[in-house]
């Protein structure tokens, strides 16, 4: 009986976002107050409606209703009680279901704190985001309903991906669909104000916090996707350009120039068309993203072909929510024209040249993703674009944009002259300049001596820039050390991956028990292997002890796990720390009591993530500066 | 309290929800547009005013962008805002709110849900697992309200089956075949179940089935692969082949199935090439007191399975005990998984099981012997004894 409740629970959520939408829009169209106020009590509804199908699908997991077809093929008795409440999100519907409540969930949060926007205005913006919630639960209804009963129930249900059963899988989803789900509240706040014809300083005031926390969340989640990665699949990687990857990174990119080009339009009143064009195309790339991971695109152009049900929905729902907000923008572009002049030196045009470098970096990755795909699709052949087409395109894009990202603060807005930056960096410069020389003795591997040198520039014009704003004796506000943690975070990580790639060591052996080998100094014994089992698992685990020196640094157990379902896992064990990781991956079973192993020795990997993580707290820094207090105050006047 | 009461109280509190609100709007938060431009306005005068004081701009800079701020808040300013009353009669509006919010959520329901309308009025109360006895207990229910349901009588047939009830898994099938003799998924279905009843043989009847399921759908995967099946049991190579490479067109990459095809292509290949598979050729000897207490009827699974490693058969011979004469030959043919072939395995165990139900899991009352370490590449011939 739940479980029909839970499906009604997503009917009435449905219900109330179409109340959300009509009624406020009957308000505001006939001058009637109460209509016109219902858009919140409306959005909470929804909410509340979308959390009870929630709970009751959360709820069916964890008390192994295999009635529901869902529950049936992503969980067994057998999985433990964590991952059974992680396997809602671990397949498409119960995905869906997830978006769908942090969707309603941002627009609560919106409807709570934005106490200084106009009623009008945020009407107009909750009225968007219930046409977004619209269009996503009717996706869920129609083509990928949760609660879905089977008609002759299963004793025992299917397994979860093995993969998926794993810490960094719980959070990972939630924190990337918060990213990319965030990205509707910028783009709301753009269409109200498109359709309100008054693209005024509020609207630009106030979507800034909301993207900087969107794009925080975007930047946790592909941080948290990149290390899962690293841990679990096996191989050591990082990235890997894979579709679904790239997927997350595009609107990443576009949201990174979102982020910049609304200061300027916040501050000086420029760059309205960018930021325009910048909010629609970072959620439509979101949306891009779901429909290439969702549709089954990817797997096979062919499978979108075969059941193109839900595909075809989202690529609808793409076209109308791309092509209705081009269509505003169109109509309303004459109110965006702008009379504000800058030189090319000044902090605008290096803030444009940021704009123009990631949306062609961006540009790239679409092209690199969507090529092989359109060609399979009309039957032209099949080629693979992997990390050789995005190391020669992508990297050598965002090199300049990288090196022009630190000197931008530098400068002033309207007009600046060469000889007052170079007067105001030169000790930097001499600095830097200093510093790769003493490198360039040091490291024998042009391309670390090339990240090497990027990462003493970005961090030593950060602290300039933080030594000048001291003198000043103005205190540094929040967005300052945001955009320093953020600046420092794109080094961090730029020094870690290039590191990491270009000294990382990688050997795929046959070890003997007893047997050891040697890698930059750190001996690796394999003491054999132990068979185990678990909950839902069983497996080998392998003995692999450390030694540094002499010393015995760490003891590892990598492990090769067999799911009940007969699914094979490989669980890498690793040593972690801030210079290098040391990681072992246990692999087949050879003659006698041999087995291939894969140890890695990656130094600085964890800088990667650590790069993410300062960039991701850098924009939640910067959300919640003085100005963009999102408790109700009125502003002092 | 059931269902219906339970949706009704929520659609009460939804109602109730909507009304209170549209009887007592939420106040106006009291910023005004203007106003709020006005303000940032101001606060972006004294951002500017620092900026000059911390020397980021000049003074001619400084005033420029003064004239920006003022000439922006001019045009803001001129910007009307949405004049909205509150002294108004929103009877209409109720009374729509009223009848049109149970109408749509109740009619969506409707529309949507698998249950209804039957499962408002007999909701499913308990949503424990049915077993499938309990399962063809609902199925016969079902079908004494609408004999004429072709999907239930097919369902019938597959649980029927799955309970080794074949005699009225046959008739389910026939008779869901009476009723709807064009549905190509049937087709394959029934087939299916008659060439596994028939100890993997393809009689008259499934090569019809098969024949006809292509006849509707010429690319209907399923029926291509047993089409390709009949043709290997006839020698035709060539046929299979053809009838597979068409499956795997239409199969969507990546999937097991399309998986499943290419190994048995592969292994196709390798057959027609001359490959000659490693075999495990298994006596198994049957102890007088087996013999005397066990039924003919129950089943002698036969199956090799890696010396390291995973757990499960790598190939296997099921077969009731009246059909075994004492030795079987296990090869390629007989890898569970296609891309895991048991000439790739070199050293393995090899197993006997005697079993009432012939279930993959080991029963207390099983009997079971297994071999010592064996090399496949050596093509051994092993006896084992079951005591």
């Amino acid at each position: 009986m739940l479980i029909e409740l839970g499906h009604f629970a997503l009917v009435l959520a449905l219900v109330f976002a179409f109340l959300q939408v009509a009624l406020p829009t009957v308000g505001l169209l006939r001058g009637s107050f109460s209509l016109a106020q219902l858009s919140r009590p409306m959005l909470w509804a929804q909410f509340f409606w979308v959390l009870v199908a929630f709970v009751i699908l959360t709820n069916a997991f964890i008390g192994d209703d295999f009635s529901v077809k869902y529950v049936a093929n992503n969980s067994n008795t057998e999985l433990p009680a964590i991952f059974k409440m992680s396997a809602v999100w671990g397949a498409h519907e119960g995905s869906l279901l997830l978006w769908a409540l942090i969707l309603s969930g941002w627009s609560v949060a919106v409807s709570v704190f934005s106490k200084r926007l106009p009623n009008e205005v945020l009407n107009h913006i909750l009225i968007i985001l219930g046409l977004i919630s619209i269009g996503f639960l009717l996706f869920l209804l129609l083509t990928s309903n949760p609660f879905e009963r089977l008609d002759i129930i299963p004793v025992q249900g299917r397994e979860l991906n093995p993969l998926l059963q794993d810490f960094g899988l719980i959070i990972h989803p939630p924190m990337l669909y918060m990213g990319y789900v965030g990205l509707a509240v910028p783009f709301a706040f753009v269409l109200s104000s498109l359709i309100r014809g008054q693209l005024d300083s509020t609207w630009l005031r106030w979507s800034r916090p909301w993207t900087l926390i969107a794009w925080a969340f975007l930047t946790f989640g592909i941080t948290l996707g990149s290390w899962w990665a690293y841990y679990e699949l096996g191989w050591g990687g990082w990235w890997f350009w894979d579709p679904v990857e790239n997927a997350s990174f595009m609107p990443w990119l576009v949201a990174t120039a979102l982020v910049h080009s609304l200061s300027v339009s916040e501050k000086r009143g420029a760059f309205k068309h960018w930021t325009v064009l910048l909010a629609i195309a970072g959620f439509s790339l979101s949306l891009l993203g779901t429909f290439l991971v969702r549709s089954g695109i990817l797997t096979s152009v062919h499978s979108f072909a075969a059941d193109p049900e839900r595909g075809l929905f989202i690529l609808v729902f793409l076209v109308i929510v791309i092509g209705g907000s081009l269509a505003l923008y169109a109509w309303r572009a004459s109110l965006m024209r702008s009379s504000n002049s800058f030189s090319w030196l000044s902090k605008e045009s290096g803030l444009l040249i940021n704009n123009i470098l990631l949306v062609a970096a961006m540009l790239s990755v679409f092209l690199g993703t969507m090529y092989p795909l359109l060609l399979d699709s009309l039957s032209l052949g099949k080629i693979s674009v992997g990390a050789p087409y995005f190391d020669a395109v992508f990297v050598p894009i965002m090199i300049p944009a990288v090196i022009a990202m630190v000197i931008a603060p530098f400068l002033r807005w309207k007009k600046d002259t060469l000889s007052r930056v170079g007067a105001l960096l030169k000790n930097v410069w001499l600095g830097v300049v200093v510093l790769f020389a003493i490198s360039f003795y040091i490291v024998d591997n042009q391309f670390v001596l090339f990240a090497v040198f990027l990462f003493i520039w970005i961090v030593s014009h950060s602290l300039w820039l933080l030594v000048n704003r001291m003198r000043q004796k103005s205190r540094p506000n929040l967005a300052f050390i945001g955009m320093l943690f953020a600046h420092i975070g794109i080094a961090v990580f730029l020094l870690g991956a290039t590191v990491t790639t270009q000294l990382g060591i990688e050997k795929d052996i046959k070890m003997e028990v007893g047997q050891s080998m040697t890698i930059k100094g750190y001996k690796f014994v394999f003491k054999g292997v132990d068979n185990f089992s678990h909950q839902n698992y069983q497996g080998h685990k392998g003995k692999v002890e450390i030694y540094y020196e002499g010393d015995l640094i760490a003891k590892l157990n990598p492990e090769k796990r067999q799911y009940v379902t007969g699914m094979p896992m490989t669980e890498a064990a690793i040593d972690p720390s801030l210079y290098r990781d040391l990681y072992v991956a246990l692999g087949e079973s050879l003659e006698g009591n041999a087995w291939s192993l894969r140890i890695y020795y990656k130094p600085l990997i964890r800088w990667i993530w650590l790069g993410g993580l300062f960039i991701s707290f850098g924009a939640l820094l910067a959300a919640f500066d003085r100005r963009y207090r999102l408790i109700s105050k009125r502003s002092e006047s | 309290m059931n269902m219906i009461a339970i949706m009704g109280v929520m659609l009460a509190g939804s109602l109730a929800w909507t009304i209170w609100f549209l009887k007592k709007p939420l106040a106006d938060n009291g910023v005004d547009l203007r106003q709020s431009n006005i303000d940032i306005a101001k606060q972006r005068k004294l951002e500017l005013q620092r900026d000059l004081d911390q020397d980021l701009i000049d003074q001619e800079q400084f005033e420029l962008a003064l004239d920006e701020i003022t000439t922006t808040l001019a045009v803001e300013l001129e910007q009307q805002s949405v004049k909205t009353s509150n002294s108004e009669n929103n009877t209409l509006s109720m009374l729509a709110i009223v009848v049109l919010l149970p109408i749509f959520s109740i009619g969506i329901y409707q529309s949507l849900s698998t249950y209804a309308p039957t499962s408002i009025i007999t909701p499913v109360v308990d949503s424990k697992p049915l077993t499938l006895e309990q399962s063809v207990e609902k199925l016969k229910q079902h079908i004494s309200d609408e004999p004429n349901d072709s999907e239930a009588w097919t369902m019938l047939g597959l649980s029927y089956f799955e309970l080794d009830k074949v005699k009225e898994s046959l008739e389910a099938y026939e008779k869901a075949y009476q009723l709807t003799p064009n549905n190509s998924k049937l087709l394959v279905e029934y087939a299916s179940t008659l060439i596994s009843v028939n100890d993997n043989q393809f009689s008259d009847r499934p090569v019809a089935l098969i024949k006809q399921a292509l006849e509707i759908d010429a690319n209907a995967p399923d029926a291509l692969y047993l089409a390709g099946m009949f043709a290997i049991s006839m020698q035709d190579f060539t046929l299979a082949k053809g009838l597979w490479n068409k499956a795997l067109s239409v199969l969507p990459e990546g999937g097991d199935d399309h998986q499943a095809l290419l190994g048995l292509l592969d292994e196709l290949r390798r057959a027609e090439s001359g490959q000659v598979s490693n075999t495990v050729t298994v006596n198994v000897l049957l102890s007088d007191q087996i013999l005397a207490n066990r039924s003919a009827e129950e089943y002698l699974m036969i199956y090799v399975k890696a010396a390291k490693g995973r757990p499960m058969p790598i190939a296997i011979q099921k077969l009731k005990l009246r059909d075994f004469n004492g030795q079987i030959v296990l090869s390629d043919m007989n890898s569970v998984m296609p891309t895991k072939l048991l000439s790739e395995h070199d050293k393995v165990l090899v197993v006997a099981r005697l079993s009432r139900t012939g279930g993959a899991m080991k029963q207390a009352d099983d009997i079971q012997i297994t071999s010592s370490v064996v090399n496949v590449s050596d093509n051994p011939n092993i006896t084992l004894e079951l005591q």
